[in-house]
Formats: structure tokens, sequence, C-alpha cells
């Protein structure tokens, strides 16, 4: 089979790789528009109902006042469906079409208009809280789409400064949504395509060239259409704003002229402050005389604009990639290498995908979230709008508080990195200096010919292998209980005080020692054992005809041949008593205070006790760090023995 | 020539004492835990000790024999207590992390050992490293994927996949080098039979292979059996608890309920215990033959 040439794959990738950027591009261009178009309505109903709400406000907030304000503002007011101002359980006034005649405010809430009700609590919890944290945290000024198409919006009413109620408005349907058209973004492909039909009857079969030209009129053409698509969307948004400052003098003028018919004291709000972000935070985009604020709009535009930009960038670099990568074949001979391979694709296929979706992803996850400042209040928030770089790592690695000065003396900090890593090898390597004296000792001691019960001594030790860890971390915690453990109860046995095993950094070490002790030594013992049986008889006859007395015998002969058994059961045993999860959180729990911490138990504690998920990964990610320098090391270490 | 040898050998005597004493270290827990779960109490001292105890009294405390015999915990955990389900669970997720897995396992495992093609050194390189990925930190973003994302908190088919899909590595590399013993020659003839690659490998090298696939599922048995965090973790609720989890909810915290904790354990050890007593010797070879190639 002849390769498809080289002009015909470069147009197709111009033509596929173009599309999908197009493609790509549409939708971000589209969904910019409705954005800024929903926007522009929002605000200009906002404006609205703020302008209202300062003139019920200025009307004395109840009574006839307010509800003569309503009607005289509404009068003045197209597009606006209907008006409630809620008081606690009290409808103020409406323009309600049903709340006429018998219904007419002002009234009790009725048990349907509960919604009403339960707003009005929820707003003024929101400007409560905002109030005490001094900041924005939750909605102050709510906006929902009805059904019909219209807004609901609803503000706090404000009397002498605190929230007494709520003014909710409706509006009729909005306009629909702006659709894009589809025809400049067709010409970014078609006209690419064309020139490059032109260059290949010049350029003929000449990779290079083809290449060059291809990529050159796609990134030209898809310069062209994104300078066209972010300058179409600036010039919307400067409508929007324009239409915002129109709605804000046309608020104003009606405001001004309900209140002289209305004798009400000219309002003293402030029409600049009408155009609110959700927090009542003024935009600062519209003047007071109802004039664009120029410097501020136009920082709103390029805000709106930088992010439609950096996502056509990344369609535009999306689409070169692949335009390369067709033209220069990688997706053909990709293709021909499944196609020869497919059988053992298809058998590794099901175990691969379980292993990305599962272990690899997560990893990258993980590893991404280490970078972010993610914790459980901010879960729902992407994490790009979390990112701190480098933060988390340098907290943990540049932390060299190890011990807090109090009076009369130092306190440790456990929560320290460096003490957790210091306990951790310290907790591994007398762990495992335990386990290869005592298996050693105990296969050297079973490895005795024709010793009596021998099966049955080796089946026994062997059971703390074999029941599970995490019963077995249970049953000694509960063998240290201080008042009914049995370790206690011996003690007393033989006239020493009880031992209160967790109030104490070294006893509760002690407590997690034992119990690891006793559940790893038999693997060490099986090991040795095996290596030792292994050993030919023959060569401790040999020595002892030679004069070797049993110590020589044991340094020249035993100990060489137990270790090719023993370096990788030494290694693996390393890993694991460093990784023992279980035992420390179930045995010491930490206790006393975070001092018999491990690193995996401390990283875990980051995420699952004090939720701060960015922090607990940089964590792992330096757990991972070490594991892998011993890995490496190791691996080193026995290539060089091996040799 | 045998006298002499007898004058080199130790005397067993002491070496007996000393096996002796080794042997009642190890074994006391599991009397401990034997007499606590046949009391009949929820307490987790053997005997009662009063306020000014003789030393006798005080040895009576320490000697792993229950004052009086009594099954109760063990009807009790089973039946008052959500127990059965627990057990139910860690049943279910274990049988189908075991079938999934090994599925899973057995096809790539055929792949790796039986066909060249570009990625294979690299896919068993990653399965390798990935043995190494620290357990928490792939486990914040798993919960975020299992239970935020798929909805598959406090549900058996969400434990069994992530089981299934972690076990995959060590038995991958476990079956893998089973297979490479196979002789390929079996394969080819087969070929010029003309089988096709489904039938060699369903019918000659799975059935060829079946001590390997055999010990691999035991172990990926048993490690689920076995595993806490994860559980811990996923299983919130009471009564999706696996039997690791429940087991921790009868002493941990404040809950003081040894007698059930006791009387459970033994129910769940013993199946493992039998079974690893069983499987050991190839545990111990897999074991150090990983690390040898890692």
């Amino acid at each position: 089979m002849t390769a498809p040439s080289h002009r015909l794959r470069f147009l197709a990738g111009l033509v596929l790789a173009g599309g999908l950027a197009a493609w790509l591009a549409h939708g971000f261009a589209s969904d910019a528009r409705r954005r800024v178009a929903a926007d522009g309505e929002v605000r200009r109903a906002v404006v609205a109902l703020r302008a209202v709400t300062s003139l019920v406000e200025s009307s004395g907030g109840e009574g006839d006042g307010a509800r003569r304000a309503v009607v005289a503002w509404q009068a003045g007011a197209p597009g606006v469906v209907q008006l409630r101002v809620a008081r606690g359980m009290q409808l103020e006034a409406s323009s309600a079409a049903g709340d006429a005649g018998g219904q007419a405010a002002p009234r009790r809430l009725a048990r349907e208009e509960k919604p009403l009700y339960d707003r009005a609590q929820r707003i003024a919890t929101a400007v409560r809280t905002n109030r005490e944290e001094q900041g924005g945290r939750k909605d102050e000024v709510e906006v929902e789409r009805l059904p019909s198409g219209g807004l609901s919006l609803a503000a706090p009413l404000d009397l002498d400064g605190a929230p007494v109620g709520i003014v909710e408005l409706e509006t009729a349907p909005l306009p629909p949504a702006p659709s894009t058209p589809w025809w400049p973004f067709l010409l970014a492909v078609l006209v690419p395509a064309a020139a490059f039909g032109l260059v290949m009857l010049l350029a003929g079969q000449r990779r290079a060239v083809l290449a060059v030209a291809a990529t050159f009129l796609l990134a030209a053409s898809l310069f062209v259409l994104s300078r066209g698509t972010v300058a179409r969307i600036g010039e919307e948004r400067r409508q929007a704003a324009a239409s915002v400052a129109e709605r804000v003098r046309e608020q104003a003028s009606l405001v001004r002229s309900a209140s002289v018919s209305l004798g009400l004291p000219a309002s003293a709000a402030d029409p600049a402050g009408w155009d609110v972000d959700p927090f009542r935070r003024p935009r600062g985009e519209v003047a007071s005389d109802g004039s664009v604020v120029e410097t501020r709009r136009e920082a709103a535009v390029e805000e709106e604009v930088r992010h439609l930009g950096r996502s056509l960038l990344a369609a535009a670099l999306l689409a070169l990639a692949l335009l390369l990568l067709l033209g220069l074949g990688a997706f053909h001979r990709l293709g021909r290498t499944i196609k020869v391979n497919r059988q053992a694709y298809v058998y590794i296929a099901p175990a691969l995908l379980g292993m990305m979706v599962l272990v690899f992803y997560p990893f990258t996850y993980g590893i991404t979230l280490s970078f972010t400042d993610s914790n459980i209040y901010n879960t729902q928030k992407p994490l790009a709008d979390l990112w701190v770089g480098l933060r988390n790592y340098g907290d943990i690695l540049g932390d060299f508080a190890f011990a807090k000065k109090v009076e009369g003396g130092f306190v440790f900090n456990y929560l320290n990195f460096y003490w957790t890593l210091l306990f951790n090898v310290f907790w591994t390597v007398t762990n495992v200096t335990i386990g290869v004296t005592s298996g050693l000792l105990l296969a050297l001691v079973l490895n005795t010919r024709a010793l009596a019960l021998r099966p049955v001594y080796r089946v026994l030790l062997i059971l703390p292998w074999a029941m599970p860890n995490y019963i077995t971390a249970l049953i000694w915690k509960g063998m240290f209980h201080q008042q009914f453990g049995i370790i206690n109860q011996l003690f007393q046995m033989v006239g020493l005080q009880a031992v209160n095993w967790f109030d104490h950094p070294f006893t509760s070490f002690l407590a997690a020692l034992t119990t690891n002790a006793w559940l790893s030594f038999p693997f060490m013992m099986v090991v040795s054992l095996g290596a030792l049986q292994s050993i030919p008889a023959d060569l401790y006859e040999a020595a002892r005809v030679d004069g070797a007395s049993r110590w020589q015998a044991f340094r020249a002969i035993t100990l060489p041949s137990l270790r090719p058994a023993l370096v990788p059961a030494v290694i693996l045993s390393v890993v694991w008593t460093f990784n023992m999860f279980n035992i420390i959180y179930l045995v010491t729990a930490g206790d006393p205070g975070g001092s018999t911490e491990i690193l995996i138990t401390q990283a875990y504690k980051f995420a699952f006790e004090r939720y701060r998920y960015g922090y607990a990964a940089a964590y792992s990610v330096v757990i991972f760090g070490i594991l892998l320098v011993y890995g490496v090391f190791q691996n080193r270490y026995s290539k060089a023995t091996e040799a | 020539m045998a006298r002499s040898r007898r004058d080199q050998e130790l005397p067993h005597a002491p070496l007996h004492v000393f096996l002796g004493l080794a042997t009642l270290v190890t074994v006391y827990p599991v009397l401990w835990v034997v007499s606590i779960a046949f009391s009949g109490r929820q307490t987790l001292a053997i005997a009662d000790v009063p306020s000014d105890p003789t030393f006798l009294q005080r040895l009576r405390a320490v000697v792993p024999w229950p004052q009086q015999w009594s099954t109760a915990n063990f009807t009790s955990v089973m039946t008052d207590q959500p127990f059965g389900r627990w057990v139910l669970n860690s049943v279910v997720v274990a049988i189908f992390t075991t079938l999934l897995g090994i599925f899973l396992s057995c096809t790539a495992a055929y792949a790796f050992s039986r066909f060249k093609f570009p990625g294979r050194r690299a896919g068993m390189m990653s399965f390798l490293i990935s043995q190494m990925f620290p357990g928490v930190l792939t486990l914040i973003p798993l919960y975020i994927i299992m239970v935020q994302v798929l909805g598959l908190g406090n549900s058996r088919l969400g434990m069994i996949i992530v089981y299934a899909a972690t076990s995959i590595p060590f038995s991958v590399w476990m079956l893998k080098g089973y297979f490479d013993t196979i002789p390929k020659e079996l394969e080819e003839a087969a070929i010029i039979e003309g089988a096709s690659a489904g039938t060699i490998f369903w019918r000659i090298v799975l059935p060829l292979a079946k001590p390997a696939v055999a010990i691999t599922a035991l172990f990926s048995f048993m490690t689920s059996w076995n595993e806490f965090i994860l559980a811990a973790t996923f299983m919130d609720k009471e009564d999706m608890y696996t039997a690791p989890v429940g087991l921790r909810f009868f002493v941990g915290g404040f809950s003081q309920q040894w007698g059930y904790f006791a009387a459970g354990s033994i129910i769940v050890s013993i199946p493992v215990v039998v079974l690893f007593l069983y499987l050991q010797k190839y545990l111990v070879s897999g074991l150090t033959a990983g690390s040898v190639k890692g």
C-alpha cells in the first residue's frame, strides 16, 4: 500500500485542523456573546430594581407611601411585569396581577408565598454575613431566570442602614440571545485551503515547503479570525455598558419625577450606585450623571477579551499541532501500528483503561492538586482559580520551626514536616532492625536439624503474618489499654506501675514498635529459613574438616548465602514499614499530639481531617519523591552488589 | 562420622525453651482475642481484678482463658449487630474484585508476554511505577472521581472497580512471569491447526496457567478482603461498611465493644489465615522475585 501523497495529507490536515479550530472558536465566540448579552440584561434589570428600591426607601419603606411609590414607578418603567415589597411576614406593596381586590397589599404572606419569605430571610442573612466578614461571599442581590424567559431579581430594602425586607422585581421575557453567524468561521477554513491548493501546484511533493506553507496559512487565517472575533466581542461589551448607562439615566429621571409627583424629598441615592455586582458593590462603570466611565469600562472589556483570547489561542495551537501530526504522517503511522498489533492492544485495552482512569489519572490530578490551595470550602471552583504555584511545597519544606518557645522551656512542633520525617526514618530503621534480627535468629534456630516439633513452631510463628494487619493493630491497641490492657496487668503483676502508653511520645512509639515487630518478624523468618535450607550441607562439612569454628562457618558460609535473599526482603520491608499506615493510624493515631505520626498518616490527616486537599497532595508528592529517590538508590546498590 | 556430627550439634533443650517463649509471645495476642470472643462480655479484660488484687488474681487476669465460656458474642454479633451484612459486603466486593481483576490482568499479562508491540516496555514499567504512588495522593482524586463525579460512594460496585484497578499491576507482573514459562511451541502448533487467537488464549494458555491464575486470584481476594483505608474513606454509611471498617467501628472512637470486635475478628480472620498458610510459599517467592526485577 502506498502512502497518500504529502500534498493530500497536508490538505486534509489543513481542512480538518482548520475545521476543528473554527468549530471551537465559534463555540467560544457564541458563548462569549451570550454571556455579554445576558450580563447586560441582568445589569439593566438590577439598575431598575435598585432605582425603585431607593424610591421605596425614601418613601419610608412601608404603608401607602411605599405602595404609591411602586405604582408611580412602574407606570414609567416598561418591561417590568410585577414588583413586590416584602417585610417579614408582611407583603407591603405589590403590583402583581393576582394581588388586587381582596388580595391587595398590605396583607400577611400566604402559605404559597413562602418562597418570597425565604428569599427575604436568605438575603438578610447574606447582608449580615458579608458585613461581619467585611467582604462578599453571599449574594445580596439575587438573580434567577424564570421559565417564561424573564428575570426575577431581589435586593435588600434598607432602612437606616439595616435590612428590613426585600424588593422583588420580575421582568418581561428577555430578547433572545444573539446568534453568531457561521460564515466568518467557514471562510477561515476555506480561504487557507484554497490558498494551499495554489501552493500545492507550485511546490509539488516537497514536504518541508508544504509543511511551512500549511502551517503559515492556517496560523494566519486563525489569527485574522480571532482578531475579528475578539474585536467584535469587545464592541458588544462596550455597547452593553452604554445601554446600562442609558438605563441609569432613564431611571434617574423617572425616580426624580416620581419623587416630585409623590411629594417625597429628593432621593439621596446616587445613581452611580445602582449598577452593582451581587454583593451590592458598585461596578463603577457608570458615573453619577449617567455617563460611562471609560477607564473602568475599558478595564472590563480587557478582562472579557483576555478570557476569550486565551481560549482562542488554545484552540489555534491545538489545530496547528493536529495539522502537523496529520501532515507529517504521525496519525497514519499510529493507525498502521494499531492495525498491525491490533490483537495485543485489544488484550491490553481493558486493563489499561482501568489503570488510566483509576490509577494514572488520579495520580496526575493529585500532582496538579498539589499546586493549588484546594480545600473543603472551595472544591467546586476550577483548579486554575486556586493555583498557588509552589507555595504548598514551600510551606512544607521551608518550615523549620521545630519547637516553640513557651514559658519554662520548649514545645516540639509535631506538625513540622522534618519532625515527622525524622520520626518516620527512626521508625523504619528500628522496625527493620528488630525484624531482621529476630527473624534471622528464629530461622537459625528453626533450621537446626532433627529438631522436634519444627513444623508446629513454624506454623505458629507465621501466624502474625497471616492475620489481617488492621486486626493486629486493633488487638494491640486493646492490649495497651491503660486500665484493662493486658500489658499493664503484667506490669502490675511484677510490681511495676501501670503506664499510660499513649500519653508520651516515647511510650506511644514503643507500643507501635511492639505491634509492628510482632507483625513483621515472620516475613524475615520465612525468607531467611528458605535461604538457609538452600545452603548445601557439604559446605559446612568442608569447613569443619578445615578446622573452622562454628562462628567462622557462620560468617564465611551462612551470612553470604543469606545475602541474596535478605537484600530484596530488607528493601521490600523498608518500603512497607516506611508506609505502614494501618499500624500508626490504628494503634497510636499519632498520639500524643501528632508526635508519633509518620508521613503517610500525616498526609491522610491533612486531607481527611483538616480537609486541606492541596496541602495534603503536596505532602504526598514529597513522600513519593522520597520513595523514588530510595528506589533509584536501592536499584543502583543492588545492581552494584550483583556485579 | 555420625558421632562427630552429634558432637557439633547444640543441645536441643535450650532451643525448645527459646522457641517455646517466642511462640508464646507470638500466639498470646491470638489467644487473648479468642478468650475475649468466648467470654460473652464486651470488656477487654479477661478477668475482673478486685481493687486490691493478690498476685494470683493478677495472674488470673493475664491468663488467656475466659472466666466462663459463652458463644454469646458470636451469636449477637451476627444477629443484633449488622456484622453479617458487613461480612456480606466484604464477600461480594472481594469475589467480584477478584473476578474482574483477574480477567483484566490475564488478558493484559498475556499480551505483555506473547506479543511484541510498541509501548510494551513502557506499559510494563508504568505498571511497576504505579505501585510506588503513595495511596493518599491518589485517594483524594479517587474520592472526587468515584464519589462526587460517578456517585459511587457507599456502593459495592465502586469498591469493586477501585480494588480491581489497583490490583492489576501486581497481578499482571505475577501472571506475565508465569506465561513466559509456558512454551510457545504449543501455541505455534495450534496456529498451524488453524486455531484463532481467542481460542489459543482461552483453550490452551489459560488452562495451562491455572495454578498461577489461582494463586493470583487468591492474593487479590485476600488484598481486598483485608483492605481498610479505601473502604473507610468510601463507605461512610453504616450499612455499607465492609468487615474491616465495621470491626474498627466496634472499638474505634468512644465505642468499646471488645467482645463483638473479638468475635468478628475471628470470623473474618479464619478464612484468610487458612488461605495464607496454604499460600505462603508462593507469596514469598512472588514478592522477592518482583522486587529483584524492580
